[in-house]
């Protein structure tokens, strides 16, 4: 049961992930949002296998994000009728504003938890393998792809060995988080720059080995669609379904 | 419109995808906490910065779907990464890259100056604002404060995507390594050895 979320196809899941953001991209009511990630946060505890002290990690900064959600969307929002449920500074607080300020910061709660989701619940490489062989993406760019994560430690190694290079040539330390953001041109210079030769070598070499990204129909490590798929795909859009109606039933005066 | 690229340059293009790639996660991050204390319009001023690797691409490869690719690509390997923003992420490049691509598409692939490159940024600004409106809500925000929104993300776009893109794929030029890319043949300077 708790590897059933890390099982299924990533294709599969990623449609499923990106058709219930757009649908609950619709609603504007502070239920459906809430029900969906309930829900969703339901699904995940019952279905995977995650380490949810990073997961409460990842979750921080967008949490602060919908904060700031919540009150722009108070001061600034469209809707200004309804009755005034508080006042604050001089600020009148309507109904209306707090529901849509509610909404659009359990939006950000539920994209986010549903995001993270398909991270912790999705290999990489099988992705980009998946997106290949169901959704057709072309192998030349796939294993471009591939080829460009594969080369991460590579680049982390090489932002040290820059970062040291610079320390041993006694350039200047920045002390403020803004003159480091300025000078992240002298490290993205030669990582660009390193990055070109890498890729020129790589190319090369996947040529020499008889890569031509011509469109294949048999594969090494196939990664098909099975049952599973199909009725976790339906469960995802049956609360998908139930939280847009429950929201609209719920938020109805 | 893969069949006249060169392997080395879609790899260019998705190493550039994985530079860029942690950079943009990284302001991701910056700009929630920022947006926690001002709301989203935190993200607006800086947008820009997730334009850059379609013009970067483009000005360095000049095919068409230099700007798109990239972008997907970019936002692909993001996704591998794994983020909080997720996989809505390949949409976003998607668009984003697609509204750099039409302003090349309009030029015809045959200027690559610091004034369309800008183009380029503003209109991967003007179809990431319209995906955000949708997706974000900004339709329950008051008009004028959606109006200086959009104004800051344009402005974004041509500043930091169009000039700074430009800024750092000459840098890039100076060092040599590109040669063999399409930006090193059309340059009219001299052999940069």
């Amino acid at each position: 049961m708790r590897n059933l979320l890390h099982d299924m196809n990533p294709s599969v899941k990623f449609g499923v992930v990106t058709v219930s953001m757009l649908a609950v991209a619709f609603f504007f009511n502070p239920w459906t949002p809430l029900l969906f990630w309930v829900s969703v946060l339901a699904l995940q505890i019952a279905l995977s296998r995650i380490n949810w002290k990073i997961w409460l990690l990842f979750m921080l900064p967008f949490t602060l994000g919908a904060f700031g959600y919540l009150w722009t969307t108070v001061i600034f929002s469209a809707e200004t009728g309804g009755t005034v449920i508080w006042s604050f500074a001089g600020l009148d607080v309507t109904d209306a504003q707090w529901t849509t300020a509610l909404s659009l910061s359990f939006r950000v709660m539920a994209f986010s938890t549903l995001s993270l989701m398909f991270a912790f619940t999705t290999d990489p490489v099988k992705f980009i393998m998946s997106l290949m062989q169901q959704l057709k993406l072309s192998p030349k760019l796939a294993y471009g792809i591939m080829v460009g994560y594969q080369f991460l430690p590579v680049m982390k190694d090489e932002f040290i060995q820059i970062q040291q290079a610079h320390r041993l040539r006694g350039a200047d330390t920045e002390k403020h988080w803004w003159q480091r953001l300025f000078s992240m041109r002298r490290v993205i210079i030669p990582m660009l720059a390193g990055a070109v030769r890498k890729a020129e070598r790589s190319a090369f070499a996947m040529e020499a080995r008889g890569f031509t990204g011509e469109a294949r129909t048999a594969f090494y490590r196939p990664v098909q669609v099975g049952r599973t798929d199909f009725l976790l795909a339906g469960v995802f859009m049956l609360l998908l379904v139930g939280s847009c109606v429950g929201g609209v039933i719920l938020s109805a005066p | 419109m893969l069949k006249s690229w060169k392997l080395k340059e879609i790899v260019l293009m998705s190493l550039f995808g994985v530079v860029f790639g942690i950079v943009y996660l990284l302001f991701i991050h910056l700009g929630n906490i920022w947006a926690g204390v001002i709301g989203p319009i935190a993200y607006e001023w800086m947008f820009g910065i997730w334009f850059i690797v379609s013009i970067i691409s483009m000005y360095i490869i000049r095919k068409p779907g230099a700007a798109l690719l990239p972008e997907s690509m970019a936002a692909v390997i993001e996704v591998m990464l794994g983020n909080a923003v997720g996989p809505r992420l390949i949409l976003s490049g998607i668009i984003q890259g697609l509204g750099a691509e039409a302003a090349f598409a309009a030029t015809r692939y045959k200027h690559f100056n610091l004034f369309v490159l800008m183009l380029a940024g503003i209109g991967a600004a003007v179809f990431s604002f319209i995906y955000g409106y949708f997706v974000s809500g900004y339709a329950a925000l008051d008009p004028s404060f959606v109006a200086l929104m959009f104004t800051l993300r344009v402005l974004s776009g041509a500043i930091i995507a169009g000039v700074g893109g430009k800024y750092i794929a000459d840098a890039l030029l100076a060092t040599g390594s590109l040669r063999g890319y399409a930006i090193s043949r059309t340059d009219k300077g001299d052999a940069r050895a």
